[in-house]
């Protein structure tokens, strides 16, 4: 066929040419519409808008050259070759010949996406990169009751439990966990891996839904694609930790539902036995290459871990975490519940918590089998408890709502736990992903945070003059808390001195204001003096900030022009929406006194 | 039945009806035996085979030592090191490398399709190759501007402060009294019954005679007034030679004046040339103001909706946010979200990744 050969009827340039139909695209590849769609999903080729809609409003348009590529792609003719399989299937049991039919089914042919991922996601930063659905997506499906009707088999939904938790117990191992928001729709989390900030959203533990506007067999297609691709990265992560991939368990701690905390001590288990292993070894001297005893002796190794340490992760930090270079941030995370014992009540959100708190290096147990103390140890130094009243009480330790390790999490600090303690309505759990300072509306609770977390810094550091309130102000109470109690007289005397820096400092403070005011009054009275030279020096400031601005717009290009523009209007709209909100607290304080 | 018909009467014609082929037969075989060497069924299996053990090489079939024979030509050519053999035509380099790299890529992959499925490998254990090894096609990955994960506004959660979440309050009503109004304002729909008496059957027929009637009267007038149209325009006068110079003259001097105004038209515009350029400026800055409004406008709407894709607008789910009445400050009463599954497939509609659609299931 010579280059320039056209068909008849087909358009040479323009839209017409470059985009066709879903229809055309269809008798194009010549495959069914649930099969193109399964192939977009997996290749990620999605509909595109064209500027002018050729064939109508009405339709979805997709690049010739998407269409092209997905033309080639070896996958068409494997599901090309299942479906005709399958009808070889249903023609031997419409025979009522079941052997055979059993026997066909037994040897169907399979496709494998391991290619696919790689083409989409050539280095192994690109793929961390687009993790956030395929997170989403993997948690919410461990969750989801298994279902004929979806087409959604046990199987995969214990699989993607297990993927899940594989990921949880890497991060936490890794502390590479940095934000937690808890919100109606479920609870996001935020982790840092590798320089990319990847947030996902998992569900709330209660049942969650089929609902009839939902496409499942989409989800299952996209779902397909995201657990090979989880697979691959915990694969990847493991390995870097010198770990196994596909993790043999503790069989008593999965049948418990304990899977986080039996991958803690896999990772664990199989981390210090690159050293104890040879040993094993020799005594037993028989050495057998079989799979199953390898993983008997693993359950065996992991029994030989003292039960009575569950602070798994907390081994491997002081063991063998040298050689991994953490930043400051790490640092911060991994020692923020450090020597702090947490005990969680029955009914509290187990799992998000059983990943929180070892993410930030504390020691964690919960009530039922299989924990790694019980509840009247006496080491424990936190029970968090959702309940209106405690029924016995230990002395020993204090008994918080679980919003407070939520609330230390976001804030790096240990926060005091009065307002947190059983049966009282905790403070307002802020959300970690707003920047207050850009939003331009600081509520209440953050800024007493944003001091007491400035006070924990003084602790190490003391510098005077950063609370800028009088002692008698009730939310000081909290100072207090911050410093544990043994040290609280001590803490007395350092707050008598700095009552006394602080009253210098403000005094310092109202000077400087004074002296400012002067300046703001006198200076536009009087032209003449130091002080009004200064304002004219001011007045100039400004006229050639003004003129410099104006010269910069003029000098921008056009379209850097129109984005400073747009940028200016959302400045704009994010004012008038911060003052919104302060009128309409005003309205709500007034109406409440 | 009685026997078969056959002749008994002499010797010859019995003989003649007795069949000899299993005779036959022994002795062709028997001459065949004796011919091959032997029963062969008899003869016992170390007769028949025999076990190559000898482990010298079989001798190499005549084409192929035929084949390693080196010509005269290039046995010269090799024997001179300082020769280097000058190829017929330039090799592609490219292209050559190119089919190295499939044929080493099909043989990893039947490696890995030989291999089950749970052995995983590193994907990305070698990076460097996955910079190198350009794309067959470069996908645009990014279909929208919307992240994967949204995160919802700080009164959507479980505990907010009161303001955000009368903030978000507010926004969630504002969307459900927008689709209020939207059936009040749009047209009433027609009602399944109606209150009335039901109509007797022979006032029904009344009914139709009635309507018939009134056509008819209608179309009667409007049969008249056509007729009284169709006769005025008739009447037309012959145009005399004297009115045709008349009108000739008549176009000419219009003309004249056109050009004359036009011309007068034009001084004063260079008069006024200043003012036109002001206009003009003013006129392109109106231009430059709308174009930038637009794409502004288009901007702010491509954050929260995603480009038109099938028949479909998309619906945007509702806000996630607790009533003032369900806010207890308790994780453990809390009413949570129990559709995110919902959640998931609108955000995959928002992002561009799927075309919306209604009526996904109709049961």
């Amino acid at each position: 066929m010579p280059k320039h050969y056209r068909p008849a009827g087909k358009k040479k340039e323009g839209n017409a040419a470059r985009y066709m139909t879903r229809s055309q695209a269809l008798k194009h590849l010549q495959v069914n519409l649930n099969l193109f769609r399964r192939l977009c999903i997996v290749k990620g080729i999605f509909p595109r808008e064209p500027k002018k809609k050729v064939k109508g409003n009405h339709h979805t348009y997709y690049h010739v050259k998407d269409i092209a590529f997905l033309q080639h792609e070896p996958l068409l003719e494997k599901f090309r070759e299942i479906k005709t399989y399958q009808k070889k299937v249903k023609k031997a049991k419409a025979k009522k010949n079941e052997e055979l039919a059993r026997l066909l089914l037994t040897r169907q042919p399979t496709y494998k996406l391991d290619r696919l991922i790689r083409e989409r996601y050539p280095t192994f930063i690109d793929a961390l990169r687009d993790l956030d659905d395929c997170l989403t997506m993997v948690h919410l499906f461990a969750v989801l009751p298994a279902s004929d009707r979806e087409n959604l088999e046990v199987k995969r939904v214990h699989n993607c439990r297990r993927l899940s938790h594989e990921w949880q117990a890497y991060i936490s191992r890794n502390h590479a966990l940095r934000k937690v928001f808890v919100s109606v729709k479920g609870i996001y989390y935020q982790a840092e891996l590798e320089g990319q900030k990847i947030t996902w959203l998992t569900p709330h533990a209660i049942q969650q839904v089929f609902t009839n506007d939902v496409d499942f067999s989409v989800l299952l297609t996209f779902l397909e694609f995201y657990e090979t691709l989880l697979a691959f990265i915990n694969f990847k992560l493991y390995h870097s930790l010198n770990v196994k991939y596909p993790p043999i368990l503790d069989s008593r701690l999965e049948a418990l539902a304990a899977d986080l905390y039996a991958l803690s001590r896999y990772i664990d288990a199989s981390s210090r036995g690159m050293t104890v292993e040879p040993k094993v070894d020799a005594s037993s001297s028989s050495q057998s290459n079989d799979c199953e005893e390898s993983e008997l002796r693993l359950a065996q190794l992991q029994h030989q871990l003292p039960s009575s340490e569950p602070g798994a992760l907390m081994h491997i930090v002081a063991d063998n975490n040298k050689e991994v270079e953490e930043d400051e941030e790490t640092r911060v995370c991994k020692s923020l519940f450090k020597d702090l014992k947490f005990f969680l009540s029955r009914e509290v959100p187990r799992e998000s918590l059983l990943f929180v708190i070892p993410a930030f290096g504390g020691m964690v147990s919960w009530e039922g089998e299989g924990a790694p103390f019980k509840e009247d140890d006496e080491s424990i130094t936190h029970h968090i408890i959702d309940k209106p009243s405690a029924g016995h009480l230990y002395l020993s330790r204090e008994y918080v709502q679980p919003q407070w390790i939520y609330d230390c999490v976001n804030a790096r600090i240990i926060l005091p736990t009065e307002k947190y303690l059983v049966g009282r309505i905790p403070p307002p759990h802020l959300s970690p992903f707003v920047d207050n300072e850009s939003e331009g509306y600081v509520p209440d609770y953050a800024e007493t945070i944003k001091r007491l977390q400035a006070a924990a810094r003084n602790e190490v550091l003391p510098l005077p003059g950063v609370g800028k309130e009088d002692l008698e102000d009730p939310q000081n109470l909290l100072y207090a808390g911050v410093i544990s109690r043994a040290e609280e007289a001590e803490a007395a005397t350092i707050k008598k001195k700095m009552a006394t820096l602080e009253k210098q400092y403000h005094e310092e403070l109202k000077m400087e204001v004074k002296v400012k005011g002067s300046n703001a009054v006198v200076s536009p009275v009087v032209a003449e003096g130091s002080e009004g030279e200064e304002s004219v020096d001011d007045a100039t400031k400004q006229r050639i900030a003004r003129e410099d601005a104006d010269t910069s717009t003029v000098m921008m290009s056009r379209k850097k022009r129109k984005l400073y523009e747009a940028m200016k209007i959302g400045k704009d709209k994010k004012k008038e929406s911060v003052e919104r909100i302060i009128r309409r607290k005003k309205e709500l304080n007034a109406t409440q006194e | 039945m009685g026997k078969a018909k056959t002749s008994r009467k002499g010797k010859k014609a019995w003989r003649a009806n007795i069949s000899t082929e299993d005779i036959e037969d022994f002795y062709e075989k028997a001459t065949k035996d004796a011919l091959s060497g032997g029963n062969l069924s008899a003869a016992p299996s170390e007769d028949l085979f025999h076990v190559e053990k000898s482990h010298d090489l079989p001798v190499k079939r005549k084409i192929e030592k035929h084949r390693e024979r080196v010509l005269r030509c290039d046995s010269i050519l090799k024997k001179n090191p300082f020769v280097v053999a000058v190829s017929s035509s330039k090799p592609k380099l490219k292209k050559s490398k190119k089919t190295i790299v499939t044929e080493s890529k099909t043989s990893k992959q039947v490696q890995k399709n030989d291999g089950d499925d749970s052995v995983m490998v590193d994907l990305w254990g070698d990076d460097s190759k996955g910079e190198l090894e350009s794309n067959p096609r470069k996908v645009s990955k990014i279909t929208s501007i919307i992240p994967a994960v949204e995160i919802e506004p700080p009164g959507c959660s479980y505990n907010p402060t009161t303001e955000s979440h009368q903030d978000v309050l507010a926004k969630a009503v504002a969307q459900e009294m927008q689709k209020v109004y939207k059936t009040e304002l749009g047209p009433a729909p027609v009602p399944l019954t109606i209150d009335a008496d039901e109509i007797n059957e022979d006032e029904r027929y009344f009914l139709d005679v009635d309507d018939v009637n009134e056509d008819e009267d209608d179309g009667d007038v409007e049969n008249e007034v056509s007729e009284a149209g169709n006769k005025l325009p008739r009447k037309t006068k012959r145009v005399t030679r004297v009115e045709l110079n008349k009108r000739t003259r008549q176009k000419a001097l219009r003309k004249k004046e056109t050009k004359e105004k036009y011309k007068k038209k034009i001084s004063n515009e260079i008069d006024s040339l200043s003012n036109i350029i002001e206009e003009i400026a003013q006129e392109d800055e109106d231009k430059q103001n709308k174009h930038l409004r637009k794409v502004i406008a288009k901007q702010d709407v491509l954050k929260i909706r995603p480009p038109r894709l099938g028949k479909h607008k998309f619906e945007a789910p509702p806000v996630q946010v607790l009533l003032t009445e369900e806010m207890t400050g308790s994780l453990r009463k809390l009413k949570a979200c129990c559709t995110l599954a919902r959640d998931r497939f609108k955000s995959l509609e928002k992002r561009g990744i799927l075309v919306p659609s209604k009526n996904i299931r109709r049961n």
